[in-house]
């Protein structure tokens, strides 16, 4: 394995100024899942790794009571995420996808910044936030700015960071009133997995509590970034849900996405897995919705 | 039945605190003076002539201490057929063919050194698929073979197979396939070789074999030679053997061959990809199967005959069809049999041992037919079964004596647990399958023995060195709580040395489960011998005949009369320092009366032979095709339980081992290459995956055991696919014949069954 030097800076700052006086020769690093895999593999070969780990910032997930977003910082691991109560209750599609990533000691190190900037297709912690319309802030050397995350992911491996940039926080906007929200992974196993499809679904009714005021369905492993099935969603809007049309949105959701072949699971099955999927997970928005009014 | 104090108690694993804190010593762990590391060049074609090798550049690099090509080495030839050679010359014939080798004075300059080394290829034709591979216009793997397909006699016909097919009432023909899985051995492969400076070897090599491993070693020394040396084979502690390290391999001879040529000791260690394209694999099969019973359910006949991919060159996976003849002439009674195998050259990766030695294949596709008879003769599938047992006494066709037998209880006990045969809720099914396999050893080799030697000191303490090998099964655990249990000591007494060579008497190697029956019976061979000395020196002492004495307590005494007793350190320390002192030692080689094979595979080939049934619960979903399994019972006649948890551990292996084989685990190769050579891709199930599973075992007590005991190392991954195949078919109706049973599998049999309805 290459050797590298280890950077350990003490401020966002820091770190930013490390990098730009680096350059293409150093490489962040949160939890070094990603990272480390890739430098033993060889496929890339930092000289610098700037370890952003020793920054001071949120440690988990926190409610704006005020606002009602939720902020969780960049470097914000798993498992804090998946151990958090309030992402438990309130945000349940966040919590089925953060307990299924790898495993206990994966998720004890890994991070959620790590998990979005490192940009894989079948990204588990970005299907569900692209779902609930979050946000994410960077930071560099010119500043703050923000992006839609639904935005951010470019091709595989790819994403909207400028060099030296920094993904600090990522912003959940308050939920509307009667939401449910759930994630599927979708593979062969149990743990320490890379589905062959992530599926996650998001449903707000309105005041009867019948018919379909928003939708959001995101799709992973089907197209090179995470994708959302915007016509699926546009078809579920105003109409009342139920097996029928969540199997009808499935369908169409299924001919949206753009899978493949692979070694993983041949496109067929999985074009049509989106649709069981899709289904799926709809009605599980509805038991969970029919759950919160109780 | 005795009262027993060692024997039967679940005693955790010996060496267990020492692994889970970490302080057992892997092959990765173990340094040496000096100790250089080896890396290995792998071919970058399936098939190709190599031009030329050009390592000029890579000897240049700071570091490197010797770099080696075919052309540098002797002929040493190895492998079961004698076709392989540790570096490739003239051409490759599979991706994980080596073309070089080298030392460093690390691993990462050693690596460094591989990428420059230019090596020119002019690309062959390969060939990848075994049925292509027996046509007469196939590229050949083997030029001087002649022919793809290996000559080897797997073929045996006992009764009339052809007259039973005209008697028989129902009959059933099926076509079934199975794939490459491999061992997934959490500690990789390596291996240090080291000369003295009389060129004698030691070598630390993670083996199953210590024994037969020196000879192959003996004669590579012959071959670049060095006559009339010694070979140390010590086995480190092992991650996993699972039958991978039933040969020696080049990456072996490769650090013999860098320790000969650099004066160093020179360690290859295998990383996890390597360990995947580079070790080898359960061996694929295409089986053509026939059954047929008359009205009453009785089996007439078994007509099979099997293609299977041998891959580039040949290991003991070429072997499989002698032990797969075993379920084929054995499982269940059946008069009439014919079965015949073919190995074919490919240019794939090539095959090996691996837990159940082909049983798993074969067992696959007979007991799938099973039930496919028991439906077409409208049997229910437990009383074809049961009408068809094997029992005690039997001799079947391949003349095996079936000494005890509990199939009977064991097909009642996991129908019992698994309740009726009706599903009850919409996709839920059962299945069923059974299980025979050799128990008292297996004599493939001219000997199936195993020795053990005890040596006691002043205190009543034992050191045994035993010829088993314990790799993670406990064969440490079973010799000692036997040898406790006969000289009523503490099983802590018991010091168990293994795995060298130089200090442990021969054995022919942890297959076959043999080791609790063979060495078992080893180590109560010396452990009586010492007893009976120990009785005679107490017999003076106490005043008293031997034949009344007994062990207890780590005492020696009266049996009538347990007050009359000695301490039995105080008694070894009486005769040792005495005039004329003496010590005890005591060794027994134990070779079990069971019969080689004969030309026409007939022979006793194990003293006894372990049965069991499985079940499975499973859940079908319909729109996704994924099997869920809600329980499975694995039971066993296991002639008695030497140690319950080390007993039930391997079941649980073994079972999710079986589901793995089921379900999801194969290699998935594209022209040759390994696609998925990583854990990620590479479908071993997980702690999260483990399935509810009951292990009930019937103790039969054999009479050749010792304390009546029967092997269980390979059995728990037998009959676990098509326990689990027969349950899918209850569960939706559809019959799936090609492993693993992926959810993309069993969701196009059901669209094929839907349109065939419609
Ligand atoms: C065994 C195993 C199992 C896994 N299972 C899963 C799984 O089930 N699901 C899944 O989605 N992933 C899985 N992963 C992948 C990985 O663990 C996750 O993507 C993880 O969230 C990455 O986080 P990290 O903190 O370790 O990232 P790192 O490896 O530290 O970094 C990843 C990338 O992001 C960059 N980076 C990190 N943080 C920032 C930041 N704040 N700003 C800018 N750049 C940054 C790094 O430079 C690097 O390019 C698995 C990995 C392993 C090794």
């Amino acid at each position: 394995m290459k050797q590298f030097a280890y950077l350990v800076p003490r401020s966002l700052d820091e770190a930013i100024s490390f990098h730009e006086a680096h350059g293409d020769r150093a490489k962040y690093v949160a939890g070094g899942t990603d990272v480390l895999v890739k430098i033993k593999e060889g496929k890339i070969l930092p000289d610098y790794l700037i370890s952003l780990k020793h920054i001071l910032g949120q440690d988990r997930p926190l409610l704006n009571q005020e606002t009602g977003e939720l902020y969780i910082g960049s470097f914000v691991t798993h498992r804090m995420i998946e151990k958090s109560a309030i992402v438990r209750i309130h945000y349940p599609i966040l919590h089925d996808a953060i307990r299924n990533i790898g495993s206990v000691q994966i998720r004890n190190v890994a991070t959620i910044g790590g998990n979005l900037v490192n940009a894989v297709p079948s990204a588990d912690g970005a299907i569900p936030l692209i779902t609930l319309d979050a946000t994410a802030n960077i930071q560099g050397p010119k500043g703050e700015r923000s992006v839609d995350l639904a935005r951010f992911f470019l091709g595989p491996g790819l994403c909207d960071l400028e060099r030296s940039e920094i993904l600090i926080e990522i912003v959940v906007p308050p939920l509307l009133l009667r939401t449910g929200s759930a994630y599927i992974k979708f593979g062969r196993r149990e743990a320490m997995e890379l589905p062959m499809l992530g599926v996650g679904v998001l449903l707000s009714l309105g005041e009867s509590s019948v018919t379909c005021v928003k939708a959001r369905i995101c799709l992973g492993v089907a197209a090179p970034t995470p994708i959302r099935a915007l016509e699926a969603e546009a078809f579920l809007v105003g109409k009342p849900i139920d097996g029928g049309t969540l199997e009808k949105a499935g369908k169409i959701a299924a001919k949206e996405s753009r899978v493949r072949d692979s070694i993983r699971g041949v496109a067929w099955y999985r074009r049509e897995m989106v649709g069981v999927l899709v289904k799926r997970m709809g009605l599980k928005c509805m038991e969970r919705i029919k759950k919160l009014a109780q | 039945m005795q009262d027993l104090k060692a024997v039967g108690k679940r005693i955790p694993k010996i060496d267990a605190v020492d692994k889970a804190t970490g302080r057992v010593e892997y092959i990765q762990d173990i340094k040496l003076a000096g100790m250089l590391h080896g890396k290995i060049l792998y071919s970058k074609y399936p098939h190709a002539r190599i031009v030329n090798i050009d390592t000029s550049k890579a000897k240049q690099l700071t570091g490197v201490r010797a770099i080696l090509t075919g052309k540098d080495i002797p002929e040493i030839k190895f492998g079961v057929y004698k076709d392989n050679r540790p570096l490739k010359t003239g051409k490759v014939r599979s991706y994980r063919d080596e073309v070089a080798a080298v030392a460093a004075i690390d691993p990462e300059i050693a690596q460094e050194a591989l990428s420059l080394i230019k090596v020119t290829y002019e690309a062959l034709p390969g060939i990848f698929d075994p049925e292509a591979a027996m046509k007469e216009d196939a590229p050949l793997v083997h030029e001087e073979h002649k022919t793809n397909i290996l000559k080897m006699p797997w073929k045996l016909h006992y009764g009339d197979v052809e007259t039973a097919k005209k008697e028989t009432a129902y009959m059933v023909e099926n076509r079934f396939s199975t794939t490459w899985v491999t061992h997934c051995c959490l500690g990789t492969s390596g291996a240090i070789a080291q000369f003295d400076n009389t060129n004698n070897l030691t070598i630390y090599t993670n083996t199953q074999i210590p024994s037969l491993a020196q000879k192959d070693f003996l004669s590579a020394l012959k071959a670049m030679g060095l006559r009339d040396k010694r070979v140390r084979v010590i086995k480190p502690c092992i991650g996993g053997g699972f039958g991978s390290k039933l040969d020696t391999y080049a990456y072996e001879y490769l650090s013999i061959l860098l320790a000969f040529h650099t004066r160093k000791p020179v360690k290859i260690v295998f990383g996890r990809e390597e360990e995947f394209f580079a070790t080898s694999t359960r061996q694929p099969t295409i089986m053509d199967v026939a059954q047929g019973c008359d009205k009453n359910g009785k089996l007439l006949f078994r007509d099979i005959s099997m293609v299977l991919d041998n891959g580039a060159y040949t290991s003991w996976g070429a072997t499989t069809p002698s032990v797969m003849m075993m379920p084929i002439t054995s499982l269940y009674r059946v008069p009439n049999v014919r079965y015949e195998a073919m190995c074919v050259y490919t240019n794939n990766t090539y095959s090996q041992a691996m837990r159940g030695y082909g049983n798993p294949q074969a067992t696959f596709a007979i007991e799938s037919s099973m039930d496919m008879l028991a439906e077409t003769s409208g049997f229910d599938p437990m009383e074809l079964r049961r009408i068809n047992a094997n029992q005690a006494g039997d001799v079947s066709p391949q003349d095996f004596q079936i000494t005890t037998c509990g199939l009977d209880q064991c097909i009642d006990e996991v129908e019992k647990r698994l309740g009726k045969k009706t599903p009850k809720e919409k996709g839920v099914g059962v299945g069923f399958a059974s299980l025979i396999h050799v128990g008292g050893g297996a004599r493939v080799y001219k000997s199936d023995g195993c020795g053990t030697i005890i040596k006691m000191d002043d205190y009543g303490k034992i050191n045994l060195f035993t010829g088993a090998t314990d790799m993670g099964q406990g064969a440490d655990n079973m010799v000692a709580q036997i040898v406790a249990e006969e000289l009523g000591l503490d099983v802590a007494d018991v010091h168990v040395i293994h795995s060298d060579t130089d200090v442990c008497p021969w054995d022919v190697g942890a297959h076959a489960s043999r080791t609790t029956f063979v060495a078992g019976n080893s180590a109560l061979g010396a452990a009586k011998k010492i007893k009976a000395r120990i009785f005679d020196m107490a017999s003076k002492q106490l005043e008293a005949p031997p034949e009344i004495l007994v062990m207890a307590n780590r005492m020696v005494m009266v049996k009538e009369d347990p007050k009359k007793r000695l301490e039995i350190g105080k008694l070894l320390r009486k005769f040792h320092f005495s005039t004329n002192g003496e010590m005890l030692m005591a060794e027994y080689f134990y070779d079990p009366e069971n019969e080689n094979l004969g030309r026409d595979f007939k022979g006793n080939t194990s003293m006894t032979y372990t049965f069991g049934t499985h079940g499975a619960r499973v859940k079908v979903d319909e729109e996704t095709g994924k099997v869920q399994i809600l329980k499975y019972v694995a039971a066993h006649d296991i002639g008695r339980a030497i140690n319950p948890i080390l007993l039930e551990g391997q079941v649980y292996g073994g079972v999710m081992m079986g589901i793995g084989y089921a379900l999801t685990e194969q290699i998935i190769h594209e022209k040759g290459e390994i696609m998925n050579p990583n854990f990620r891709d590479y479908k071993i199930l997980t702690i999260k995956d483990v399935v509810p599973i009951e292990a009930p075992v019937f103790e039969t007590f054999d009479k050749d055991g010792p304390y009546g005991a029967k092997g269980i190392g390979e059995p728990g991954c037998v009959p676990t696919a098509p326990a689990i195949a027969n349950a899918i078919y209850d569960a939706i109706g559809v019959r799936i014949k090609d492993l693993p049973i992926t959810p993309e599998r069993v969701l196009t049999a059901i669209k094929a069954k839907k349109k065939l309805e419609s």
